[in-house]
């Protein structure tokens, strides 16, 4: 069984003189058990409303979504997920151990389980002091944390996060990445939108892009970035006065006795040979590819051209 | 449920709501000065004035809590948050309603101890003709806040089909305003007077009166003040009246609630 399984899911709004406007045009997903996937796409591009569809929030217009079997539009589907959802807001008379409280009583979590698992991820998120405050003097970045602490405190199998990173600091963000990586070593799906592609490199396992509604790409993040091997820069060590080309490929840069040459990947075999011929010394070989933000924004440009 | 009305209790007393209401509450206090004012019936009077401030306050709680409760927590984005809970949107509905409720009771039973001292100290220095009954006060000011719970009822039908406050807030005072008045129109087009009527106003006004809520049935005051027994069967008909239009109103509310979508 799929954690996620999205099936045909449509949805059309209706906007201004009864435009209608398809804000998700028949999206297919499916997401393994265990499996962090990023969800990456521009600005209304539909993220948040395939979110909010999984979460029951919205009802689509047509086809289905799936949590741990269940239909998103039970209210049951939601017992095994942690949501969180953008920008999020929450009773702000509440402190976040209040707030947490409230969570846990609604995934019938016991007294004193839910009191441990209030102070681990208060305390994990750095929220411990200002517990007890409200939450109407706290930061959008502490906001941002009680919004992760609550999708965590009831440890379910299914994380659901919108813009995660949205509204942190660069070190509020790196604890976000620890907690997905850690959420993934223990075999927990997180499904998580964004907009930054350094996250998805970082974390995920596979990503799916999507623009104006529709999927474009889905793949599995090493994929991606091994298809975009453009070529390597090739460090051979050797003498300042000698300088030459091997298979055809000219020096690139040198430094000192440290000569490099940009070698495409179809070159690089004959030009390896010959290096290897001439008993070269190879002191580096450094892949150039193009990054995942290169590729996020070369499918966005030619969808959008579309 | 329990929790959502916890929530919400919490919500109204730490927006300070309740010490508005004490304050207020204070007014009590000048109530047996102006009521001595009038030389006679000054007991009265005090019970006059009593149940007239807690119906006052109790229809500014209804308005604005029951009007701003769901609105507030949609516009906020608060929704977003707690229906992504296991928590079904009727619950969440009903938890919401029952905590703005059960606050107004609250408050009709703060300001109701504070009238029934007012009127003992105005009856201990001016006896009055006929002696307060002190039960007959009592259900006047319970069944005055069911009047407002049901007022409560009707705002969060309004909250359920509007975005904006201004339908739950202006719609509940008119539907206030309307149901304070039917039974009268509809004794009216009873009698002889409303001969010259044409018979589709009259049917359409049959109609209103059985469509609004009917305040009326919940205003027991002549006989608190006056010491007028009150008859059981009639109290039991306003209560089933007062279980069966909430009950309505807030299934339908919950109907419209469960396909609003939470953009």
């Amino acid at each position: 069984m799929n954690a996620i399984q999205i099936t045909g899911l449509y949805k059309q709004f209706s906007g201004k003189r009864m435009k209608k406007i398809d804000a998700l045009k028949g999206l297919d997903l499916e997401i393994a058990p265990g499996e962090v996937f990023g969800f990456l796409g521009p600005n209304g591009a539909g993220k948040s409303t395939t979110i909010k569809l999984m979460m029951g929030l919205l009802r689509p217009t047509a086809g289905a979504a799936k949590i741990m079997g269940m239909d998103a539009g039970q209210t049951e589907s939601r017992r095994s997920v942690g949501y969180l959802p953008e920008n999020p807001a929450f009773y702000d008379y509440l402190g976040a151990e209040e707030y947490i409280a409230f969570v846990g009583s609604q995934f019938r979590m016991g007294k004193s389980l839910l009191a441990r698992r209030s102070e681990e991820v208060l305390k994990r998120l750095e929220l411990w002091d200002a517990r007890k405050r409200p939450m109407r003097g706290y930061s959008k970045g502490m906001v941002q944390r009680v919004g992760l602490a609550q999708a965590l405190v009831h440890d379910p199998d299914v994380y659901i996060l919108d813009e995660p990173m949205s509204g942190l600091d660069p070190i509020g963000r790196a604890l976000v990445k620890d907690i997905i990586l850690d959420l993934k070593r223990r075999g927990k799906c997180v499904f998580f939108s964004t907009h930054i592609t350094d996250d998805v490199e970082k974390v995920c396992d596979r990503v799916g892009v999507i623009v104006k509604g529709t999927l474009v790409a889905l793949d599995r993040v090493e994929n991606i970035l091994r298809s975009g091997v453009e070529g390597y820069l090739i460090h051979l060590k050797m003498p300042e006065t000698e300088s030459f080309s091997f298979g055809g490929i000219e020096l690139f840069r040198r430094t000192d006795s440290v000569s490099e040459y940009y070698v495409p990947c179809s070159a690089f075999n004959g030009f390896m040979g010959e290096v290897n011929r001439t008993g070269t010394d190879v002191l580096l070989v450094e892949t150039k590819r193009r990054d995942l933000e290169d590729f996020f924004l070369a499918l966005v440009k030619s969808a959008q051209g579309a | 449920m329990a929790s959502i009305i916890l929530i919400t209790l919490k919500g109204i007393f730490r927006d300070r709501v309740f010490q508005g209401i004490m304050v207020t509450a204070l007014a009590f206090l000048l109530i047996p000065v102006i009521a001595s004012l009038s030389m006679r019936q000054v007991t009265e009077l005090s019970l006059t004035l009593s149940l007239s401030m807690i119906s006052f306050i109790l229809l500014l709680l209804s308005v604005f809590l029951g009007g701003t409760s769901l609105w507030k927590d949609i516009e906020r984005r608060y929704t977003s948050s707690v229906l992504g809970l296991p928590l079904s949107r009727q619950r969440y509905l009903l938890g919401r309603f029952g905590g703005t409720a059960l606050f107004v009771m609250i408050a009709a039973v703060v300001l109701g101890a504070a009238a029934f001292a007012v009127v003992l100290y105005s009856s201990a220095i001016y006896p009055p003709e006929r002696p307060v009954i002190w039960s007959t006060m009592g259900l006047c000011i319970l069944f005055d806040a069911l009047k407002y719970i049901l007022l409560i009822a009707v705002a969060f039908f309004f909250s359920t089909v509007s975005t904006s406050f201004f339908l739950p807030v202006f719609g509940t005072i008119s539907i206030f305003l309307a149901g304070g008045v039917t039974q009268q129109v509809y004794e009216y087009l009873r009698s002889p007077a409303s001969k010259s009527l044409s018979p589709v106003v009259k049917q359409i006004a049959a109609g209103l009166y059985y469509l609004l809520p009917n305040f009326g049935a919940f205003d027991f005051k002549v006989n608190a003040i006056y010491g007028l027994p009150l008859h059981v069967e009639g109290l039991l008909l306003t209560l089933a009246y007062f279980v069966v239009y909430v009950g309505i109103l807030l299934s339908i509310s919950a109907a419209i609630f469960i396909r609003r979508e939470m953009r």
